[in-house]
């Protein structure tokens, strides 16, 4: 057990290191000039250039940068700016150029929209999910099962941006039957409503794989003895289903979730571009629009930590829950 | 006893079950060698849903190869005085405020675009080559990389194999959209674009560079699968038989073991084109893939957005492109696993 364990944290620790080096060599040994490429502006003084390079500390060699970036990730960092030292604290990822605000900070106020943003969708997706694949099983082979899946099917296979935006733009722009979303920053009260249209559409749409899994999961449960047994000794059909077929279902589903639940931080891209959500996903298309590279760099670092993360402890909790993942 | 809906049907089931059996028995003495491949192509023509899906896939295929002669049916503009072209500007068919002077005409099938009057019907059917050509030689490239990977992997075991293993869950734990977003401003720039590089210089980067990005974050799913069959089959006797007699081992990774992958890796490839056709518009969209003077379903729906209310006719044609082709190939590839499947039944 704990060898697996260590085995696992190993193999993730061994993938953050490769991302973080990687992603700095992308960086800062990438384009011809990185300072260019960080350039705000459209036509970079000579001036400009000069200051973006002794601020990202381009003149030193690479091993020094990177042990510098390295540092200030677990300790923090002074970074020299616009002619004063700015202390750039523990989880450091640089400055941002256009706010000249620490990448971290600006990510850490973005995550709370994300946050809630992904939390709903969970609970729309699961309890939409369930509850269709469970209903698809109990009347499995019937033109009911056939409409539940083969929609689902359907519904899951039209690429999602396409929906969410036909859905944004009928229901929050066109007719306004949802309100828009509006800024965190106003208070979590006031910011709630405009998250309803969201989750929605991307809970439906992520229910899709739910609704499959589900239904495997339960004609497979309701195939076993103890279903039999149960049913044989007049437990009503509810109570079969609800109670013992369902709760066997459901240990794989927990799994998937587990392992989805990170897909969807990092995924919420989409959906946050077109409801306009101030999430972590908005922020680095922004970045992107602009040529924010350290803040597009510091979101692909936390979002591939949040990944690694998940994918850790569910594997954990799995090899608890199941021991014979540990052998393999 | 028939009060229990659940036992009525599973013993209705059993009887079917067992007569199937019995059919199958009598096909299997008429149908003697015939491979996996040919089973499934069997089923797949007998499945409904697979030959619609199939006829709507090849009328995009005809669409994209098509797209001059479709464009040049059009009639000859009377404002401009030529055809319509899918790269040509025209700011005279616009009024002050961008919208479209006239709708749908014999010249325009489609209107034009707001703003700069381009040619929506010319912009359509040329936007289905890149989604077309990016899916399947991406899910080509991928198909070959993450089969040799896991047939590699897979066989030879011990350090190489633990190598390919990390690298795949290495690439498996980036969020793959992030990435492609950070990676392609300055992978471009490498290529000197926004420099000296003309507009279609830099969209035909793009355009490679997209491809590129897709194939490095789509084969692990492949090599996975492909390493754990292989990881079985390197011990049967056939391959041990193939070893003993001395055959080289590229011999024994191609000639013996690749023959029975051949169902996954057709499903896995037939699942991989709609979802780098998805990921190319999603780009497209989000800004991160094809660029100007491309043209591209994303980048138009993005452009079309905007202007949903007052000019709808510019979204609709590429979200119902976008939707169709990809619902298609998806429907597709669900139908194409399911017939190399033996366990499914409808």
């Amino acid at each position: 057990m704990l060898t697996y364990i260590l085995r696992r944290l190993g193999l993730a620790i061994t993938v953050m290191l490769a991302t973080l080096v990687s992603a700095f060599l992308l960086f800062f040994a990438g384009p011809a000039d990185p300072a260019q490429a960080m350039c705000p502006e459209q036509k970079c003084t000579a001036a400009r250039l000069a200051q973006i390079r002794e601020s990202l500390g381009l003149d030193r060699p690479l091993p020094v940068q990177f042990a510098e970036y390295f540092k200030g990730l677990f300790v923090g960092r002074d970074i020299p700016f616009g002619g004063d030292t700015i202390h750039c604290s523990a989880p450091c990822l640089g400055m941002s150029f256009l706010t000249n605000r620490p990448v971290s900070e600006e990510i850490f106020s973005r995550f709370p929209a994300t946050v809630l943003l992904t939390a709903g969708v969970v609970v729309v997706m699961v309890t939409v999910g369930v509850t269709i694949g469970v209903l698809a099983s109990t009347v499995r082979g019937t033109a009911l099962d056939r409409i539940l899946i083969g929609g689902s099917q359907v519904f899951g296979a039209i690429p999602y941006y396409v929906l969410a935006l036909i859905f944004a733009l009928y229901t929050t722009r066109f007719y306004s039957i949802l309100p828009q979303a509006g800024s965190i920053s106003d208070g979590v009260i006031q910011f709630l409503p405009g998250l309803i249209a969201p989750w929605i559409i991307l809970g439906l749409v992520s229910a899709t794989g739910y609704t499959r899994y589900t239904r495997n999961s339960m004609l497979d449960s309701l195939s076993m003895d103890y279903v039999r047994t149960a049913r044989s000794k007049g437990i009503s059909e509810r109570k079969v289903v609800g109670k013992h077929a369902l709760r066997a279902a459901l240990s794989p589903i927990v799994t998937i979730l587990g392992l989805d639940i990170a897909a969807l931080l990092s995924g919420t891209l989409v959906t946050e571009r077109i409801f306009e959500i101030d999430g972590i996903g908005k922020l680095s298309l922004d970045a992107l629009g602009r040529d924010d590279l350290p803040i597009i760099l510091g979101t692909v670092l936390v979002t591939a930590a949040i990944v690694v993360t998940m994918n850790l402890i569910v594997d954990i909790a799995y090899s608890f829950v199941d021991p014979r993942v540990r052998l393999s | 006893m028939s009060t229990v809906p659940g036992l009525g049907a599973e013993t209705e089931e059993l009887a079917r079950e067992a007569e199937e059996a019995e059919a199958s028995h009598e096909r299997d003495d008429q149908r003697a060698g015939r491979s996996p491949g040919q089973i499934a192509w069997e089923r797949l023509k007998k499945d409904k849903v697979a030959v619609v899906c199939s006829i709507v896939v090849l009328f995009f295929i005809l669409v994209a190869i098509f797209a001059p002669l479709l464009t040049s049916l059009q009639t000859v503009d009377p404002v401009t005085g030529v055809k319509a072209d899918p790269y040509a500007v025209h700011p005279e068919l616009v009024d002050l405020n961008g919208f479209p002077k006239e709708g749908i005409t014999s010249s325009h099938w489609l209107g034009v675009e707001k703003g700069i009057g381009r040619d929506l019907f010319a912009r359509w059917t040329y936007g289905a080559r890149p989604s077309l050509i990016i899916g399947f030689v991406a899910a080509a490239l991928s198909t070959v990389i993450g089969v040799t990977m896991g047939l590699v992997g897979g066989y030879l075991g011990g350090v190489i194999d633990r190598a390919i293993s990390w690298v795949v869950d290495f690439f498996l734990s980036l969020p793959f959209l992030l990435v492609v977003i950070a990676a392609t401003p300055i992978i471009e720039l490498r290529f000197g674009a926004r420099g000296s590089l003309t507009a279609e210089q830099t969209s035909n980067i793009r355009f490679w560079l997209i491809i590129s990005l897709l194939v490095i974050f789509g084969w692990m799913g492949l090599a996975r699968l492909v390493r754990g069959e292989v990881v079985s089959l390197r011990e049967r006797e056939f391959v041990q038989a193939a070893r003993a007699i001395g055959v080289p081992t590229r011999h024994v990774l191609f000639k013996e073991i690749l023959p029975n992958l051949v169902g996954p890796i057709i499903v896995s490839a037939s699942i991989a084109v709609p979802a780098y056709i998805t990921a190319e518009a999603t780009l497209s969209f989000l800004g991160a893939g094809l660029v100007e003077p491309t043209a591209s379903w994303g980048r138009t729906i993005a452009d079309a957005q905007n202007s949903f209310q007052s000019y709808p006719l510019w979204l609709w044609p590429p979200v119902i492109g976008i939707s169709l082709l990809v619902l298609a190939l998806s429907l597709l590839g669900d139908s194409i696993r399911d017939a190399f499947d033996p366990t499914t039944r409808r």
